[in-house]
């Protein structure tokens, strides 16, 4: 065991020794370092070196990107901190049977029925802007809970009712989405129909961010989706409509959509996204008013319009991919377990037979199997003696012999 | 969870059905019989809306009935049932191991989410706390019932560690033990954690031509199909064995 750890250990640092191009690995400089350092940011180019987007994230083979100008991009390969990416297509967006209508002004709509209810955290609560508030990271107090606030307010003012959770979840490392993810399941147990977990990129370049909409600095979005859970396809197509409602609205506000590695808690909820508003060298104000705007095409997404029949999100073809998705796994996953217990596919087959006729006994079985074993006096019907012999071969459910219908595949 | 109309209620309900058949799958595994293990996802998914403050003020700490105290209970349990102390020390110093290794992970991950790890952050932390947990409970504990005490304890631990990291610093924060319910990383780490023991010890039997019977008490033997078992020579005594796997 020691010695498999060791191996763990061996390989991780083996591979961040590779990667030359990013700073060089330290054990010193992990352990000790507690300010993180933004600035570490991948670079995504085409295939002509051309650079297409930047992200302080680190990016992965099979990730994707829909840039602004909605050109589907594939990362194809990673060298260091470089993601070659092949164009795959060409997204469009405002097709549909849905398509979005965006009133032209903000109006406070007339109740639809079912108010909808928004939530909104940050996994990353510390995430702050550096011109505005002189540091990049804030433990518990960071600068993005007041564009969390900005976008809160702006949502409420648009007839929504809107949860916006600031609970911390320090440190900012990889286990803040455990924590994240409890905040998360308040906000939907409490009725929310579409979380969002608000954050900030990293990028040292603050006019990459910048946008100039209606004669003022914002910050422009960035939408990300996790692929890694069976929600990816209802959460993407969330992403594309919000981008559609965006771009015919506010063009230019949103960065794009990135569909990466991960999983972000967004498995908890078809209607869950991660948002990249500006990066840290933006300026707080900037980054709240991109979030404003953002708010003005959220509730016409959603369904929640001036239009006393508009009511419900309504499902889309991506939400039955992700249900296909899921019974294919179960049915690959399972097969595959079924074979590699049993040993051979004759055997797996019984052993399913088995599963649908004797599984189903041991759970429901007991009301029946209630009767006593013990032979019964004379005098009773020949059809009770008939009846009472087939009981007796019957398990009784509560004994320990319950588990040896399954001794076949539980080695206990 | 309003405004979904159909397709979208259907994705939840496969994945939840999926979730907890597999879950249910675990629980008969340990100690439990069938319907006391379907009685107890109920109480699970019931307990998840049901979070029991304990401090409040700049550190809130909770525990959720579902997700934190009937794992822990379980825990509790099927430690209490595993017979022998070698067994219990064995699926706590799983729990311990586990715990460190996340910890090391987060540690490293701290600041720029596994920037200078390559490959942490391509799998989530969603699945890499239970494939942790399950590898290291099959190191360590070689049993499906080690791996389960260890993922729940060993993430129990973690909220005590952030609760020390809250305390220590004098930073806000809030330590939910269980907090998602059935769905938090506890019990899903923990289900995972079996499933992936199991499928590894089925696999490493399978590989090995069937199970080891070298060395092995009598007893244990005694319940294995297929002729395993060589006759007793005349002086030799049956000691019985620990507990089984």
């Amino acid at each position: 065991m020691v010695s498999a750890l060791a191996l763990v250990a061996i390989f991780t640092f083996q591979e961040s020794r590779k990667v030359a191009t990013t700073r060089v690995f330290s054990l010193k400089n992990l352990l000790m370092s507690q300010t993180h350092t933004e600035g570490e940011y991948s670079i995504l180019v085409d295939e002509q070196g051309r650079i297409l987007d930047m992200m302080a994230r680190r990016i992965y083979i099979n990730d994707e990107f829909i840039a602004a100008d909605n050109h589907r991009y594939k990362v194809i390969r990673v060298e260091g901190n470089r993601a070659i990416c092949r164009e795959i297509g060409i997204e469009q967006l405002s097709r549909g049977e849905e398509k979005v209508v965006v009133p032209s002004q903000a109006v406070a709509p007339v109740q639809a029925e079912g108010t909808q209810v928004i939530g909104i955290y940050h996994s990353h609560d510390d995430e702050s802007y550096v011109p505005t508030q002189g540091a990049e990271s804030i433990p518990g107090r960071g600068g993005i809970l007041k564009v969390g606030t900005a976008f809160a307010n702006r949502l409420r003012s648009l007839g929504l009712t809107v949860i916006d959770d600031q609970t911390s979840h320090a440190p900012h490392d990889d286990a803040a989405y455990r924590r994240s993810r409890r905040t998360a399941v308040g906000l939907l147990q409490k009725g929310a129909a579409a979380i969002f977990d608000l954050h900030r990129d990293g990028v040292p370049d603050p006019s990459f961010y910048r946008r100039n909409i209606n004669d003022q600095d914002v910050t422009m979005v960035r939408l990300v989706v996790g692929r890694e859970n069976q929600n990816m396809s209802a959460n993407l197509d969330f992403a594309k409509r919000l981008k559609a409602a965006a771009d015919s609205r506010y063009p230019g506000l949103i960065r794009g959509i990135f569909i990466g590695a991960g999983s972000y808690n967004q498995d908890l909820s078809p209607r869950a996204l991660l948002m990249e508003v500006g990066t840290y060298t933006n300026t707080l104000p900037e980054a709240e008013r991109g979030a404003t705007l953002f708010a003005d095409i959220v509730p016409p997404v959603l369904g929640v319009a001036a239009r006393p029949t508009a009511a419900r999100t309504s499902s889309t073809a991506a939400d039955w991919k992700g249900v296909l998705f899921v019974i294919l796994a179960v049915i690959l996953g399972g097969g595959a377990f079924l074979i590699v217990s049993t040993g051979s596919w004759d055997k797996a087959v019984s052993r399913l037979k088995q599963f649908t006729s004797i599984e189903w006994i041991n759970l429901l079985g007991w009301r029946r199997a209630r009767r006593p074993v013990m032979p019964r006096e004379e005098g009773r019907e020949p059809d009770n003696q008939k009846e009472m012999v087939k009981y007796v071969k019957k398990p009784a459910p509560e004994s320990s012999s319950n588990n040896e219908e399954r001794a076949d595949w539980q080695k206990d | 969870m309003t405004g979904y109309t159909t397709g979208v209620l259907l994705l939840v309900i496969i994945f939840v059905l999926v979730y907890f058949g597999l879950a249910h799958r675990v629980l008969d595994r340990l100690y439990l019989s069938d319907r006391a293990a379907l009685a107890l996802i109920v109480a699970m998914i019931i307990g998840s809306f049901i979070n029991i403050p304990i401090t409040s003020g700049r550190v809130v700490t909770s525990v959720n009935v579902g997700g934190g105290l009937i794992p822990l209970g379980l825990a509790i349990y099927v430690l209490y049932r595993a017979g022998t102390a070698w067994e219990v020390s064995r699926a706590l110093l799983g729990a311990v191991i586990t715990a460190a290794v996340l910890s090391g992970i987060s540690i490293l991950t701290r600041g720029r989410e596994a920037w200078n790890v390559y490959g942490l952050s391509l799998l989530d932390p969603l699945y890499y706390y239970p494939l942790i947990a399950g590898v290291v409970a099959y190191l360590v504990g070689r049993s499906r019932r080690a791996a389960f005490v260890g993922a729940i304890l060993g993430v129990l631990l973690l909220d005590l560690v952030d609760l020390f990291y809250y305390l220590s610093r004098g930073l806000r924060g809030t330590v939910a033990f269980g907090g998602a319910g059935i769905i938090d990383v506890t019990f899903m780490a923990a289900v995972v954690a079996v499933l992936l023991a199991e499928f590894i010890g089925e696999a490493r039997e399978r590989i090995q031509g069937g199970p080891k019977a070298d060395g092995r008490p009598r007893s244990l033997l005694a319940g294995l199909r297929g002729a395993s078992l060589k006759p007793l020579p005349d002086n030799k005594k049956d000691n019985g064995g620990e507990q089984g796997e």
